[in-house]
């Protein structure tokens, strides 16, 4: 093909796929109250435009053309059961996937006493962190607890001593917000023969990488050895200079925290 | 032809047109609801990329000729002047390197434009070709403000006696109100936690739908609402519109026009769309956003549904009922026209 004509052709065929370029739909809204529940759930799907429908999953897939269509609420009983969800409509592209994971509660948590929090960023209440609220991904949902610092110390004493295999911190990123995750968090346990605090378990997480949007992380952390405590410190450590791609590059970044969960 | 193939013709091609795939109409689709929809033209703008570029499309409005007039934060030409059919007339302003506002006044048959630019910290008055006529620099008079750097004025609304209020939506959340000459009156709003205070006050107007009670309408993005004050600043009450990120309200006759930049659930995410209001405040249209929906006299969450838009950021609505959305960090794109189907 000479080279006037492929050109021609290129320009000719992107214009046509310009012309005949589908237009995304939006993903569905999830109506729910909070991710954290005791017994069960329910989730709500939303989706107001004529001629489209919305497919879900619950087995962690992205949904397909083939996936279940949401009629009505969805009753959550499993913990760590995630929701996945996209609307299809005639003659559109189908939308993103929108993701929300439902946590169960876990052993019983006497209180926590934390850092304080910045002013516009108090959560709700003082027992923020275990009331089963969260799981929100806006910043001023009210449930979340802000900090601009370093780091930031959870100390948790339990209702009684009792053996505990994990800790779970639900956690916000909202990059355009500059809420970065965690780069590392440590659980230390109270060891009463020592009359110390011992390290028990610990998560470093990978390095920071552009992600648009808002959405919630619930981390993991298993502890090392079976532990039985009674009292447990967390000390969560920040981003402390942004980076480079950001428009706050240097500067430090908020930690966002709603919940903790020991199992 | 005979009368009775004829017929059997025609109802053919109707039932050709019905069966039309969807993507046929793709090309100017049908956005919103009820007796306010409207077909879409994303090409409207005739502007030569190349010599008359565009950065954010920050608002529009309608002068008395007819002329659709654009400011964008692009230094090349911060003011663009079209005619309704896309045509550019005219360009003008290299100064306004954080152009935002662009609010138009009829000053006793005088059409005047006040500019908010977010990088000046400053409010310009112009004649409509660009003349500097008034500067109003940072509010130190409020007591409010130490250095200019903390007011970051987004949005004006001239009353009808002249009075100035500038909406300061990306510094203090205030509203300062001078008169026409720029003498400091008073100001009010500000943060906090009471239903008169403001968080992200990014828009501001006059509404006078209710000639008994004119009042000001201002914008409280982050709360997803709008409020209404007296002219002296009186907080009167707030209209919820939960989920939709308003910038400024627009007001045409019966009906409010906003563009909503994102939806909270999907922040960050081009999420935006337009809403449509009618004189009772209640939510009629949105324009690539779900079917309004009350329960129990409560508005349900809002949100987009086909993305047609990216961020919009502001609605001009011209003498025709035609629609113009400006867009924020949306490729750089000119501003779409929408026309409103019988």
């Amino acid at each position: 093909m000479n080279k006037p004509l492929s050109f021609f052709l290129f320009v000719f065929s992107a214009c046509l796929c310009n012309a005949q370029m589908p237009v995304q739909l939006a993903p569905p809204l999830l109506k729910y109250e909070t991710v954290f529940f005791k017994h069960t759930t329910k989730v709500e799907l939303k989706f107001a435009e004529a001629g489209t429908q919305i497919r879900y999953t619950l087995n962690n897939q992205t949904p397909t053309a083939k996936d279940q269509v949401y009629h009505q609420s969805i009753q959550i009983s499993k913990s760590f059961t995630t929701l996945k969800a996209v609307v299809f409509g005639n003659g559109f592209l189908p939308s993103e996937t929108v993701a929300v994971t439902f946590i169960k509660d876990g052993l019983k948590v006497k209180s926590v006493t934390q850092t304080e929090p910045a002013e516009r960023f108090r959560g709700d209440g003082l027992n923020t962190l275990i009331d089963n609220k969260g799981g929100l991904s806006a910043i001023n949902a009210g449930t979340w607890l802000g900090y601009q610092r370093d780091s930031v110390a959870l100390n948790i004493v339990m209702e009684r001593k009792q053996s505990v295999k994990s800790v779970l911190i639900n956690c916000l990123m909202d990059q355009g917000s500059w809420v970065f995750l965690p780069l590392e968090i440590k659980v230390y346990v109270f060891d009463e023969r020592q009359q110390s605090f011992q390290l028990a378990g610990e998560q470093i997480l990978p390095a920071t990488e552009q992600v648009t949007g808002a959405g919630c992380q619930p981390i993991l952390v298993g502890l090392s050895k079976k532990i039985t405590a009674e009292k447990i410190k967390i000390i969560i450590k920040g981003i402390q200079s942004i980076p480079e791609w950001h428009q706050g590059k240097g500067q430090p970044g908020w930690i966002f925290i709603d919940e903790i969960k020991l199992y | 032809m005979h009368r009775r193939n004829f017929i059997k013709n025609s109802a053919l091609g109707t039932v050709g047109i019905l069966y039309q795939p969807d993507f046929f109409f793709k090309e100017n689709p049908l956005l919103g609801h009820g007796n306010k929809r409207y077909r879409l033209d994303t090409k409207w703008s005739q502007a030569d990329v190349a010599k008359f570029p565009v950065n954010d499309c920050h608002e529009m409005v309608q002068d008395s000729k007819g002329r659709i007039i654009l400011l964008t934060n692009e230094t090349k030409n911060n003011v663009l002047i079209y005619d309704k059919a896309g045509k550019l007339l005219t360009s003008w302003g290299n100064e306004y390197p954080g152009a935002h506002g662009l609010t138009l006044f009829n000053e006793n048959g005088t059409e005047v434009l006040f500019i908010c630019d977010n990088n000046r910290h400053q409010v310009i008055k112009t004649t409509l070709d660009g003349k500097v006529l008034l500067t109003l620099d940072y509010p130190k008079e409020t007591g409010e403000y130490s250095k200019a750097e903390e007011y970051v004025p987004t949005e004006t609304a001239i009353a009808p006696n002249g009075d100035i209020y500038v909406a300061d939506g990306y510094g203090k959340d205030f509203i300062i109100r001078y008169n026409s000459s720029g003498r400091y009156l008073n100001h009010f709003g500000g943060r906090g936690t009471e239903a008169k205070h403001l968080l992200n006050a990014h828009g501001i107007c006059i509404d006078q739908r209710n000639q008994q009670q004119p009042c000001l309408i201002i914008t409280s993005r982050q709360q997803n609402a709008f409020k209404r004050y007296s002219f002296e600043g009186v907080y009167m009450d707030t209209i919820p519109l939960p989920g939709a990120w308003v910038c400024r309200p627009v007001i045409k006759g019966d009906y409010l026009y906003a563009a909503v930049l994102q939806t909270n659930t999907q922040q960050g995410k081009q999420s935006g769309f337009v809403t449509i209001l009618d004189k009772n405040h209640k939510v009629v249209s949105n324009l690539g956003g779900s079917a309004p929906h009350y329960a129990d006299h409560k508005l349900e969450e809002m949100y987009q549904t086909i993305k047609y838009f990216q961020y919009p950021h502001d609605v001009c609505v011209d003498d025709e009922e035609n629609l113009y959305v400006a867009q924020w960090n949306s490729g750089k794109v000119y501003p779409y026209k929408l026309t409103p189907v019988i």
